[in-house]
Parts: structure tokens; sequence; C-alpha cells
């Protein structure tokens, strides 16, 4: 799969990274490289295979009573510098 | 008093006979890292002054009359992608240079309950990418066995602070064999559990389904004890299992009969260092004469198993990596809207190959490729899973090299990204599946570079691994 500059471009965009025009081109030839590595899978036959995107190995499900356990409450957190205060995010247009 | 040789187990019988106070081992353990470290560079952060309070805490316990338990007074190290409360996370990224975690991890709280004193943390590579920690933001790391070499990664701080005494023990974690490499790289013992059966909480997110903390020590028995502090169900991690994992120090006694154990022969590759062929072939034979059953098998889709790997931990890494844009953790740049606040402060805080990962799962999650690159591998994860299943059916145990070389050159493989993610190669299928396996010391080659062994088991048979893997190491004597 051969990615160009643009399509570096485009993907940074959706990832919010800002990608220097001088960075660009090696990118795209790193990122056209492992790509190209990534295509041996495409000689597997994997019709009718379900995907796993968790090895699920717990008995236990995730819903569990809603009870209030003890844990680091905000006041806690609020003692750790700037950990909670946000500068304004909101841009005028 | 030599720290460097010095187990969990032995310091603990020394805090038994009064030969020794913790306050001494802590103080004795700083003039290790003062000595060493400017050299290896293993932390990132130490801890010496409330390692120290720590010390005189426990020793006043002690001399209370309370029990000696087998953690307490032990040394430990932290990966610093784990965290220690109000020390500083920084996962080697400039992007949490400052961050300061107001809660330690589950696995952190239960070995400081058991009595452990947290040293420091250690270095690594950025976010846990990569395979040398010289990706780490800050500084790379060298092999304590050659100065000039990498200590692996990305636990490379945990494994070289162990094998040069400036820990007793450490924890690391593995997304694709970041505990395991660095623990043949650095000649000690590298444990990775089941997923699951160590709560991630409070360990920082790189690949969610993939990610398992796991421990570094020198010797099977020390793994096996910190093993059994940290494992269990967390409230804070539902993927953590309600599984008892046992008696895990107990068990490592216990006689066995008739043990299969499984070679692949995909995992014996041409590319592969001679000697460390050799030198894992001989273990086969020491397991042999032990009265192990060797056997020949074949994991038929080891070959996609980095292609799929490379995927899935890069689609996931690029999800919970959104989480750093500058508004709630660390570093900020100065901005005028949100927007470009987002992107500058991602440009200048993040580093060169979490970018190149970053973008990487991206393109592999985006509209169009979906299917052909991110749902692929998932279908390719069921195959590999299915290899070891069925594996798993004739036997109880599978062999393996834990790498494919020695420690590399520092330098060597920086700038060839594919080139590194090939050292992988024997490990990411333990974390593709979720099964726990381990890296022991099996010997040397010519020049003194140690060379590890690697083992694993089906889910939640850590105590059958352990025991296999003790039985060697008491036979074979290549430890540290």
């Amino acid at each position: 799969m051969k990615i160009t500059e643009s399509d570096v471009a485009y993907v940074a965009n959706l990832a919010s990274l800002e990608v220097l025009d001088t960075e660009k081109s090696e990118l795209a030839e790193q990122l056209s490289r492992i790509l190209d590595y990534v295509e041996q899978l495409n000689r597997l036959d994997v019709s009718g295979i379900q995907p796993t995107s968790q090895v699920v190995t717990s008995e236990r499900h995730a819903v569990r009573d809603d009870r209030v356990a003890p844990r680091t409450g905000s006041s806690e957190a609020g003692k750790t510098v700037r950990l909670f205060a946000v500068p304004k995010v909101i841009t005028e247009r | 008093m030599n720290l460097k040789n010095l187990t969990a187990d032995k310091l603990a019988l020394l805090y038994r006979n009064r030969d020794v106070t913790v306050t001494e081992v802590v103080r004795n353990l700083f003039q290790e890292i003062d000595r060493t470290d400017p050299d290896v560079r293993a932390f990132i952060t130490l801890s010496r002054d409330r390692a120290l309070e720590d010390a005189r805490k426990q020793d006043t316990l002690i001399a209370a009359g309370e029990p000696i338990e087998p953690l307490t007074g032990i040394p430990v190290a932290i990966k610093d992608n784990i965290a220690v409360r109000d020390l500083p996370t920084t996962c080697g990224s400039k992007i949490l240079q400052n961050y300061v975690p107001p809660y330690s991890a589950t696995a952190v709280e239960r070995l400081r309950r058991a009595g452990a004193i947290v040293v420091g943390k250690t270095n690594l590579d950025e976010f846990a990418m990569g395979s040398s920690t010289e990706n780490s933001g800050f500084f790379p790391t060298r092999n304590p066995h050659d100065l000039t070499r990498v200590p692996g990664g990305s636990s490379g701080g945990s494994a070289a602070s162990v094998a040069a005494g400036m820990a007793v023990a450490a924890l690391g974690s593995d997304t694709g064999g970041s505990v395991r490499q660095p623990a043949s790289f650095c000649g000690v013992v590298g444990v990775k559990p089941t997923y699951g059966r160590v709560s991630r909480y409070g360990l920082v997110a790189f690949a969610s389904s993939l990610d398992q903390i796991g421990v570094l020590s020198k010797s099977v028995r020390d793994a096996a004890q910190m093993l059994e502090v940290i494992s269990g169900f967390d409230h804070y991690d539902s993927t953590s299992a309600d599984t008892s994992v046992g008696k895990l120090v107990a068990g490592l006694e216990h006689s066995m009969k008739d043990i299969r154990i499984g070679v692949p022969k995909e995992y014996f590759i041409s590319g592969m260092d001679p000697e460390v062929r050799a030198k894992v072939e001989a273990g086969i034979r020491l397991f042999q004469g032990l009265g192990y059953n060797i056997e020949q098998i074949s994991l038929p889709h080891t070959e996609y198993a980095i292609a799929t790997y490379y995927i899935i931990a890069n689609a996931e890494a690029s999800s919970n990596l959104a989480r750093y844009d500058g508004v709630r953790y660390g570093f900020r740049a100065e901005a005028t809207g949100l927007q470009e606040m987002y992107r500058k402060t991602r440009q200048a805080g993040l580093g060169q190959e979490v970018k190149r990962r970053i973008l990487l799962g991206t393109y592999a999650l985006s509209a169009g490729y979906y299917e052909a690159y991110y749902n692929k591998a998932l279908k390719v994860r069921t195959l590999i899973l299915r290899d070891f299943q069925k594996a798993y059916e004739t036997v109880d145990l599978i062999l393996t090299p834990t790498t494919p070389t020695v420690a590399f050159k520092i330098g060597e493989n920086v700038s060839d990204p594919l080139a590194m993610y090939l050292n992988d190669i024997f490990t990411i299928t333990c974390n593709l599946s979720g099964l726990p396996g381990i890296s022991i010391p099996c010997g040397r080659n010519s020049a003194g570079l140690p060379i590890g062994l690697q083992l694993m088991a089906n889910h939640f048979q850590e105590g059958l691994l352990l025991r296999a893997a003790h039985q060697f190491e008491k036979a074979g004597g290549f430890n540290i």
C-alpha cells in the first residue's frame, strides 16, 4: 500500500497531530513499508472467522451492583497542581 | 553487603535472623544506585526519602514483633507507566513530564501493603512503545552487562535495575513482550501473567486488550512471590479475572509427572542467532533430562503475528492516546484556539515513534480501511488463538526462544522501525492470545551476553508455568 504525503496529512488531521512538511515524506515512506509488510494478512482466507477484540478470560461480568465504593475523590485529585484546572477552550467564531 | 545477587527470599531470611535492618538495606541500595545508575540510567525518578521513611517504619514494626512477611522490606522498582501516588508518572514522555497521580495502581498498592518498598520509577520506551528503551522521551537506558548495548524494552529500566542490583525485583508491563524481551537481554526472570490476572488499574493504557502488568526478578521464586501478591480481581478493572492464583510459591516444589512440552517449529527460524539457538536447544535437552516429554508441534499462523499485532496494538493506542491533548494532563502548548492547542501540544509532547504509531493506528481505523486492516487483524487474531487452543490439547507447556538475538547495540535498529518490530516475533503471540509466558536465563553467548528461553502455558496455568521454570532454574544455574 503506497501512502502519499497527502494521506499522511489527512490521517494526521484525524489524529490531531501536527506533522511538519519536512517529516511528511519520511513518514509516508515508513508507513508504506509497514503497510506493505501487513499486506501478508491478505494471503489468509478469513471468511467465516469471528473477530477477537478481547480474549475474555474473566468469569465475572462487567456489570455489577451499583454500590458506592471508596476511591480517590476529587478533593484528593485537586491537590495535584492544574489537574482539573483547564484553560478557556471555547473559541469564538 | 552484596545486593547484586540478593533475592527477596534470601533477604527475608536475613530480616528474620535480625542480621540486617530494612534501613541498612535501603541505604545500601541507594549507594549502589549512586554508583551504578549514572552509567546505566535505569531510573527516571528516585524515591529516596520516602523509601527510607518506609524502611524505618518497617524496622519499627519488626522491632515490635510484627511478623516478617515474604515481601517485608523488599526494595522494588516500578516502571514509569504504573502509577505510584505522589511520584511522577511520566510514561517516558514529555507530554506527562509533570504528571503526579493522586493514587497508586492496584498492583503497587498490594505490594506496599505486603511491605515492599518502592525505590523509584524506571525508564521505558515512550508509552511502552519500543523494544530497546531508546524511544524514551528523556534518555536511553544501557544494558548493565555491556553499556554499549540496549537493555531491551519497553521495560528496559526495570530489567536493568534488577540486573544491576539497584532493585531486588521490579514491575513492568508487557503488551508485546515488554517484560520478557528485556528480561532476556538483561539475564533476569520476566513473567507476563494471563490477561486479566493482574489488575490494570493505574497502568497507563497503551493497547488495552493486550496490556498486562508483569514482574522482573532474579529468581523464579521471587517472581512467583510478587505475582502471588499482585494478582486477583479488582473492582477498578472490570477485565481483571475472578480466578484465584493459588499458592504459587508453595507450589514451586510440588513434583510433576508426565508434563509435555511442545516445541513449535515456526519459532526456530533461519535468521536466528546460532548461539541463541544452541543455548535454547541445550535448554530443551535439560528439560528432557528432568523427565519432561518434548514434542514437536506446529503453530501455523505464527508468521502473521507481527502484522496482526501492529495493526491491533496501534489501533488501540491511537484511541487511548487521544486523551493527551493538553487539557487534562501534564504538558500544554500555548495556542489561540482549541484545535491548535491540541495539535501543538501533541506535536511538542509526543515523540516520533509514538506519532508514527498513532498515525498507523488511525489509518487502520479510518473509513475505507477499517475492514481491510483492523477487522482483518482481529480475525487473524482468532486464528492465532485457535493455534494455541489446539496445541494445548496435546501439550502442557510451549517452549521457544524469547528473542531471535542477544541484546543489540545502541542505535543499531533506530532508523528502521520494521526491523525493531521484528524483535518481538516470539513474544507477541502470548499477548494476542492472552496467555501467560515467562523468560528465564538459559546461558550466555561467547561475549558473555545473556540468552533467554521462553515458556508459555494455557490461560491461568501460572502455577505449572512457574513450577517448570523453577525446576529448570535449579538444575541449570544460569541466573546472575
